[in-house]
């Protein structure tokens, strides 16, 4: 048991630090939205250091570091706030590394890599959200190509991606997990309606219109109705950097910066709630170490993440509350940090697994509890 | 960074485990607090297989915070802490055990003080170790987990450590008392667990009701919070930040894991034939030690943001 990082990984956060403080005014975890162009620039420039490809294997173009390098990586980003992590280079780039054919790879690898090609997630669905296997979306074949009919909703950014990455039904409607297919779609393809859904926050949630999509079965990627295995193992892969706590350093930090200017910094209700705060804020890391421990030595890390992402969104809402609980209306003035965080952060414990997902998955691994869900 | 335990520390602790599983446990808790008894035999028994000098002997304050852990689960009636933690963290070997630890300014009872033959205690910025003797101390009666002492009234002779020594008493006091309460958790939250499988009614364990689940769920995340807090502390030889972070997380869990054990618990867990009251009235005494979570806060605030004169 030890609680330090190596030398040569301390190393590697410093120089992610001065990488990023070239970016410092970009603000691309609340702005990415509006701001693509700039968000787009940065990727590539990660993407010239190798940095969107960290734990690749050497063979495919990668750096084949450990795990860990990426944590760094996305925990100081987090406390940046320059971006949030890629889904391309996350959950895409590794189930192709795993599972995609070779021309997959060769045809998606290099621009991922490079941060040019960027994908959007096509999960969700109006009538599939934590229940994901009971998604609608059809993909019927049709020779050598699949014909997609189907709604996606809250899709991150999907306005500015380049391709979905489509979860749909290729099985009998009531087959559940068992028969469903991975798709790589573009998103400018006949058939494809992007549309915006207004949200409570600035965060660009999107919602896609499939109508008689066709797309070729080289686009396939993995076995036909075998999706579910692929999905839960590249979001298994994802479990160390969902979560940096580099963000909730950086909201605390922001927080009490805006207590200071209320004048509040001397009061001892403030301090006692801002300390709490930080307590909490450190507890979320000891998690997200804990989910990386896990996946370091190859353990299953499902119930630490579900842990880890409960502990850091209560944490996340907590901050922002702390802001708008202190100041009162003030804090609820737009432009204002807390306000935004106070808006953004209500998203924190439904997306990505709600928290009461999150908790039966605990009681289920961590303590035996099992029964109806 | 490495959460899993090396050879070495695999080895201890299952060492710590098997005496522990002679020497301690539930049922001989229940038999000491008829008489407001200690474990004697238990100290004596950690004491020969050397395990309350792991701080200082080979291991280090990591290995010594994992038996402090390890005895609180156990619900052992020894002051392990004190002797395995606290006093080596002040370079102070071989006082007389047991060794009680007090706050000259905190007026309340003092866990273990009726049987210790040292105090030792904060006053201000200086630790001192008193020592007591039999009577010094009167025994003053609680129903939460431990023999307590009232602190003399007749001037002690004591020996002085050097001036800040009363803060590095307080940051491993606070780390200890962090690892107790994780460790004090664990035995309330593993009862409570075991309890939920086995009670059945409307026909089910109550433990499927996802309602009962993650309320239980909270608890075991919030535990390991504080464990990890705790350990890291230890290992890192207690900072006064991570000291203090450490216990205030520690001492809002401990309400937590209490109010929800029993809550979950139900009827039974209110019992003295059901072993959770042996661990979460322990969590009372524990969580409002060294001032509680408002004064650990206290101390986090002002470790990181400097002195501040209150106001409001």
């Amino acid at each position: 048991m030890n609680f330090r990082f190596s030398p040569e990984e301390e190393g590697f956060r410093r120089e992610v630090r001065t990488f990023l403080a070239d970016w410092a005014g970009l603000d691309g975890f609340f702005t990415q939205g509006h701001r693509w162009s700039e968000v787009h620039d940065l990727f590539r420039a990660m993407g010239t250091r190798g940095w969107l490809s960290l734990t690749w294997p050497e063979a495919l173009g990668g750096l084949g570091r450990p795990l860990t390098y990426e944590y760094l990586l996305w925990d100081e980003v987090g406390y940046a706030r320059t971006a949030r992590n890629p889904l391309s280079a996350g959950i895409v780039a590794r189930t192709l590394v795993r599972h995609g054919s070779d021309a997959q790879r060769e045809r998606f690898l290099p621009g991922i890599r490079s941060g040019e090609i960027h994908f959007s997630l096509g999960y969700s669905e109006p009538e599939a959200g934590s229940d994901l296997a009971a998604l609608r979306t059809r993909a019927e074949r049709r020779g050598d190509a699949y014909v997609v009919t189907g709604q996606k909703c809250w899709q991150s950014y999907a306005g500015d991606m380049d391709y979905l990455w489509l979860l749909a039904r290729t099985g009998a409607p009531d087959s559940r997990s068992a028969g469903l297919s991975l798709f790589i779609v573009e998103l400018d393809a006949p058939g494809v309606t992007v549309g915006r859904l207004p949200i409570v926050d600035d965060h660009p949630l999107y919602e896609i219109h499939l109508d008689g999509v066709v797309v070729s079965e080289d686009r396939r990627v993995g076995p036909e109705d075998g999706a579910w295995a692929l999905m839960s193992e590249a979001l298994a892969d994802e479990r160390h950097i969902q979560f940096p706590p580099g963000r909730l350093r950086r909201d605390l930090e922001e927080v009490w910066a805006f207590l200071c200017e209320q004048g509040l910094e001397r009061d001892a209700e403030v301090r006692s709630t801002v300390a709490d705060l930080g307590v909490r804020v450190l507890e979320a890391e000891m998690h997200a170490l804990r989910v990386l421990d896990a996946m370091l030595r190859g353990h299953d890390a499902a119930s630490a993440a579900a842990a880890n992402k409960v502990v850091f969104t209560v944490t996340c809402q907590a901050i922002a509350r702390a802001a708008v609980d202190l100041c009162g209306p003030e804090a609820l003035v737009q432009g204002t940090r807390p306000e935004l965080l106070w808006r953004q952060s209500l998203w924190e414990t439904i997306g990505g697994g709600t928290s009461e997902i999150m908790r039966s998955v605990v009681a289920r691994a961590d303590l035996g509890l099992g029964g109806q869900r | 960074m490495d959460f899993e335990p090396d050879a070495e520390q695999t080895e201890i602790q299952q060492a710590i485990d098997a005496l522990l599983e002679r020497h301690a446990g539930p049922a001989r808790a229940i038999q000491l607090a008829a008489h407001a008894g200690y474990d004697q035999p238990l100290e004596d028994a950690l004491h020969e297989a050397g395990f309350l000098g792991l701080a200082t002997a080979g291991a280090g304050p990591l290995e010594a915070g994992l038996l402090v852990e390890s005895a609180a689960r156990a619900g052992a009636v020894a002051s392990v802490a004190a002797a395995a933690l606290v006093a080596p963290g002040l370079e102070w070997a071989s006082l007389p055990r047991p060794i009680a630890l007090a706050d000259a300014s905190e007026a309340g009872p003092v866990r273990f003080a009726a049987h210790a033959r040292t105090l030792l205690l904060r006053d201000g910025d200086q630790a001192l170790a008193m020592r007591l003797a039999e009577g010094d101390a009167a025994p003053v009666r609680s129903e939460y987990g431990y023999p307590m002492g009232a602190l003399p009234t007749r001037s002690l002779d004591g020996e002085p450590l050097a001036a800040g020594s009363g803060a590095t008493l307080l940051r491993w006091w606070r780390v200890a008392l962090a690892l107790e309460i994780a460790g004090t958790c664990d035995g309330a939250l593993a009862i409570t667990t075991a309890y939920l499988k086995d009670r059945r009614q409307f026909g089910r364990a109550i433990g499927s009701f996802q309602a009962v689940q993650h309320r239980l769920a909270e608890c075991a995340i919030a535990i390991e919070g504080v464990r990890w807090l705790a350990r890291e502390a230890a290992y890192h030889g207690a900072p006064d930040e991570a000291a203090a972070v450490s216990a205030a997380e520690a001492a809002r869990v401990a309400q937590l894991v209490f109010a929800e054990t029993h809550q979950l618990s139900g009827a039974i867990g209110y019992t003295r034939e059901h072993d959770l009251h042996v661990f979460s009235m322990r969590l009372q005494t524990l969580r409002l030690e060294l001032g509680g979570v408002g004064a650990h806060r206290r101390a986090v605030a002002t470790s990181r943001f400097g002195a501040g004169a209150a106001r409001g």
